[in-house]
């Protein structure tokens, strides 16, 4: 206790006096002996020693005493205001859960969105320096004067490879998109990409085991060489490391393993092939469909790599006598991959940022309400001769434990929910690098919730200066609050009910446009039906055409089973084969062309609006009877009937029209319809179909049923994914369903830390007006009507924010127009409904606490103020 | 007086505060007076020397300091030894002793 009378300041005076203190007294007692004044002096001085050599020592060490007891009672302090913020919080149990609740809402709510946020944008290429990484493409003028791109050839990306001033690495890859047959542990059809040797090195990236693709895999004839996807590894092999050496049969050719990839890199294509390229072959000249990466060289920009390929590209092009390319296109792939998501990252990326405003707007408003009512506990501590430092310092440390709770609190919820939303994200997150929690986001959330935290926190101790001591303590049983808080607090309340609404607009104009999008009549009823994927492994087209009618006939027969079909491309699929046809006269245009095994539109739901349907005899004649579907009709044939009516199609002769059937979305409900035409199967190139069953009950055990009946009727087949039409149609309404639920889901956050905010007000405004209500109750006033004028209090600036918020809802939405559906970004339903949920949550979260009021006994609530 | 009799001192010194607050808190004067009046002359050291000697023990936590007003009414930095004080001259004054008595022996001694 002594020490810390210690200043810094005071130490040159104390030690001064001191030893004035000493001369003085000796001087004294000399006189006192009857020595005269002067030689008293005189002599006190001699028998000191040096006043100044002994006055600095005597610094010296002060000043050692001082900076040691200043180091340990800074600390001793902090633990001190730590403990007692800890016990403040503690018995203000209320309060505190509440701010927790928000804190860590806001913090772990903020820190997982922003995680997968980051994946999907920061993050999209987990490569070493991925803005170095590029697309070439060469360009050609049409004779339309059209620029076309086209991908580079073989010779071409050996000519780049030279250019080592401009790129370290070029390399040219395909996807394999036939499928090609695994002969592995089960037989499978899988999709595979052929790689140029440097590839990987192009990437930076190296096999988890074996090697890589080498010069010598890439030549015509060199031993078939492989290596394994991870996830595919890994399913299949059950991550054998022994797997290296082994052969697989591929497309009936044994291939060896040579390598395995890391799960950080496409671990979900299985198969990689050497990209092998026989020469003079049309894969050899420009236009062929492979895709042509490349690594700029540190220090070279896109544009002079672009300029400067363009022009030697040319050069050697003329020398060579090829047609000369008219430019190069260089892009950047790492722009490209983040491209398109920027505009649902950045949407969500504000959801978030209003998240995290509402919920420190709410610490916020706690904070100040709760001050108001510690004015009095202030006065008295400050009375008692707290400094007003030592109170800032303490409410500083309350406010750092409350932002610490919180911040852990958040940090688990955000641990927690992070699985939760990459399941319901509604982008395509990079397959390579999954959204793991950032733990720099979550800092930065808890920086601006302390933050938050201790500038509110501080505003009690602050506005206390501004008050003399006496006026405090007089007023100290007063449980009015400043106006001027109240003021602060009900602001606070309108920001955050305006924030909150225009999250929940965006949310529910998302909702509304998914419910429209889900009602669309796809042109069959996706519930009805059952398709099963037949893939053959190695049959000839004619066991083919023998072996499909023979499973769908089959498969009628089975119990349950009220019909059957197939077609090669399933509506909602997606894909797409296109011809060209025209009717007399007309010119040309592209049809959808699908191949089916009758039974096929039975099955489907599929009716005909016109004419009937072939017999297999038309089908097969020399002009074949075909079917068209509405759109295709109304397409070539205008407003008359399209029934009698013949169409011609490239290279491929005249048809004549049958029938018309019934339209379907092919690509999802919001696509319009394909023009359409169905013609028997074998009649184009069709191999794989989509077997359709229509069942008569419940489909139990018909899964089992289907696979073994087309496993046993013929050729060897791959059967795969048996589903019903609704997993096809949540296929294409995956992304908007995403992101309405990911946008609906913010919205409830706001929702409910807006519901929290409104509640801890409230119950602030019921334990600041306690006295109040109980003279007015003392006075006869009915517990309803008091009730009424604290909910009033805070729906008032509730109601307020509503009006707010619809102005700004009807900005801010106009941001996600392009992802609504037949939906307009300013919907006065939606916004009504919107308003009328916020003012109902408003009020709900104002009357809980507010019915408190009613049960206050006056007697008591008197008391408690004498 | 010579340097070398304050070092020599400087230790020793410190046991005679300790000493001279055994009975009740002193100012820096009155140490001086009392060590004065009990070894019956004049301290054989510049009397300011107690001074650094005084806030060394405070820094070892030894003694404690206060202002507070003397008899004359006057303002003084008084001096209270702490508990750490007591037993580090209890220690100090036994080791004095032990010290004291066997140089006593050895110089008592008689020859054999």
């Amino acid at each position: 206790m002594a020490f810390r009378q210690f200043f810094r300041s005071d130490i040159a005076a104390d030690v001064d006096e001191e030893l004035a203190s000493h001369l003085e007294m000796r001087e004294r007692d000399l006189v006192a002996e009857g020595i005269p004044a002067e030689q008293a002096r005189e002599i006190a001085r001699k028998r000191f020693g040096n006043v100044a050599v002994i006055g600095r020592a005597c610094r010296e060490i002060d000043e050692g005493i001082y900076r040691r007891e200043k180091r340990t009672s800074m600390w001793r302090d902090l633990r001190q205001d730590l403990a007692y913020g800890v016990r403040v919080l503690g018995r203000a149990r209320g309060f505190t859960v509440v701010a927790v609740i928000t804190l860590a809402l806001g913090i772990g709510g903020s820190a997982a969105i922003f995680s997968v946020i980051e994946a999907a944008l920061l993050r999209p290429l987990p490569y070493p320096n991925p803005e170095q990484l590029v697309e070439i493409m060469v360009e050609s003028k049409s004779r339309s004067g059209r620029m076309a791109r086209l991908a580079p050839s073989v010779d071409d990306v050996r000519a780049w490879r030279e250019h080592r001033d401009l790129f370290s690495h070029v390399t040219i890859w395909r996807t394999i998109f036939d499928p090609i047959v695994v002969d592995g542990p089960e037989l499978e059809r899988l999709r595979g990409r052929q790689v140029s040797e440097d590839y990987l090195a192009l990437h930076g990236v190296s096999p988890l085991f074996g090697r890589g693709f080498i010069e010598e895999d890439m030549r015509e004839g060199a031993e078939p060489v492989i290596m394994l996807g991870y996830a595919y590894w890994q399913d299949r092999f059950g991550r054998d490391p022994n797997v290296i050496g082994r052969t697989l049969r591929i497309d009936n050719v044994p291939a060896m393993i040579v390598g395995v990839l890391p799960p950080s890199f496409s671990r979900d294509v299985p198969i990689w092939r050497p990209h092998k390229v026989p020469p003079r072959t049309p894969q050899s000249v420009r236009g062929s469909g492979a895709t042509v990466y490349a690594r700029l060289q540190p220090g070279v920009t896109l544009a002079n790599a672009q300029r400067i390929l363009a022009e030697r590209t040319r050069a050697s092009d003329l020398a060579t006598g090829i047609h000369p390319a008219d430019g190069i296109a260089v892009e950047s792939l790492y722009e490209r991959a983040t491209f398109g998501y920027r505009n649902t990252t950045d949407i969500l990326a504000a959801a978030v940022g209003a998240i995290l405003l509402i919920a420190c707007i709410n610490v916020a408003g706690l904070l100040l309400a709760r001050g108001a009512t510690r004015r009095a506990e202030l006065g008295i501590r400050a009375s008692l001769g707290a400094g007003r430092l030592r109170l800032v310092r303490q409410l500083l440390a309350e406010s750092l434990v409350l932002a610490l709770a919180g911040g852990v609190a958040g940090a688990l919820l955000a641990w927690v929910s992070l699985d939760l939303l990459v399941a319901n994200i509604p982008l395509s997150l990079p397959e390579n690098s999954p959204p793991a929690l950032n733990v720099r986001v979550l800092g930065f959330t808890l920086m601006l919730a302390i933050a938050t935290g201790l500038a509110f926190g501080l505003a009690p101790a602050l506005s206390l200066s501004r008050v003399d001591l006496s006026g405090t303590l007089a007023r100290a049983n007063q449980r009015f609050g400043s106006s001027l808080s109240r003021r602060g607090g009900q602001l606070l309340i309108a920001a955050e009910v305006a924030l909150c609404l225009v999250l929940l607009a965006g949310a529910g104009l998302m909702i509304r446009s998914f419910t429209r999008m889900m009602s669309v009549d796809v042109g069959f009823d996706p519930d009805s039906i059952l398709t099963m994927e037949v893939i053959p492994v190695d049959a000839s087209a004619p066991v083919l055409t023998q072996y499909y009618p023979a499973l769908v006939e089959s498969l009628r027969t089975l119990p349950g089973v009220a019909a059957a079909g197939a077609i090669n491309n399933m509506p909602l699929q997606g894909g797409s084969t296109l011809t060209a046809a025209r009717a007399d006269g007309a010119d040309w245009m592209s049809l959808h062309t699908r191949e089916f095994i009758p039974g096929y539109f039975e099955a489907i739901g599929l009716r005909l609006v016109d004419g009937r349907l072939p017999s297999p005899a038309e089908m097969t004649a020399a002009m074949p009877a075909v079917i068209i579907n509405a759109e295709a009709a109304r397409q070539m044939f205008g407003e008359q009937s399209a029934v009698g009516r013949r169409f011609e199609r490239n290279r491929k002769g005249f048809f004549h029209v049958v029938g018309v059937i019934g339209d379907v979305r092919h690509s999802g409900p919001t696509r319009p319809p394909d023009p359409e035409l169905y013609l028997p199967f074998g009649r184009d190139d069709a191999d794989a179909m989509v077997v359709v069953i229509r069942p008569s009950g419940t489909t139990g055990n018909l899964h089992w049923q289907l696979r073994r009946a087309a496993e046993s009727v013929g050729p060897r087949v791959v059967v795969q994914r048996i589903r019903t039409g609704s997993d096809w149609l949540d296929d294409r309404v995956l992304t908007p369903r995403r992101r309405t639920v990911l946008l609906t889901l913010l919205g409830a956050l706001g929702l409910v830390l807006s519901m929290v905010g409104v509640f801890g007000m409230t119950a602030y405004t019921v334990a600041r007006r306690t006295q109040e209500v109980g003279v007015r109750m003392a006075l006869g006033a009915r517990a309803g009507q008091v009730v009424r004028d604290i909910v009033r209090e805070s729906l008032w600036p509730a109601l307020w924010g509503i009006a707010a918020g619809i102005g700004g809802a009807a900005f801010a939405t106009q941001v996600i127009a392009s992802f609504l559906f037949e939906t307009r970004p300013i919907e006065p339903v939606t916004f009504a409904m919107v308003a009328v949920l916020v003012a109902l949550a408003a009020a709900v979260a104002a009357w809980l606490p507010a019915r408190r009021a009613a049960r206050v006994d006056p007697v008591s609530a008197l008391r408690v103020t004498t | 007086m010579e340097r070398t009799t304050i070092d020599l001192l400087q230790g020793t010194l410190g046991v005679l505060i300790l000493k001279a607050l055994s009975w009740g808190p002193k100012h820096g004067y009155g140490i001086a007076r009392w060590i004065e009046e009990t070894a019956g002359d004049e301290l054989p050291i510049e009397e300011g020397s107690l001074y650094p000697a005084l806030h060394r023990l405070q820094a070892r936590g030894l003694v404690t300091s206060a202002w507070t007003t003397s008899e004359t009414n006057r303002r003084v930095k008084t001096y209270t030894l702490t508990e750490e004080g007591r037993a580090q001259l209890k220690a100090e004054l036994s080791r004095w002793q032990a010290f004291s008595q066997s140089i006593t022996r050895v110089l008592s001694a008689r020859r054999p």
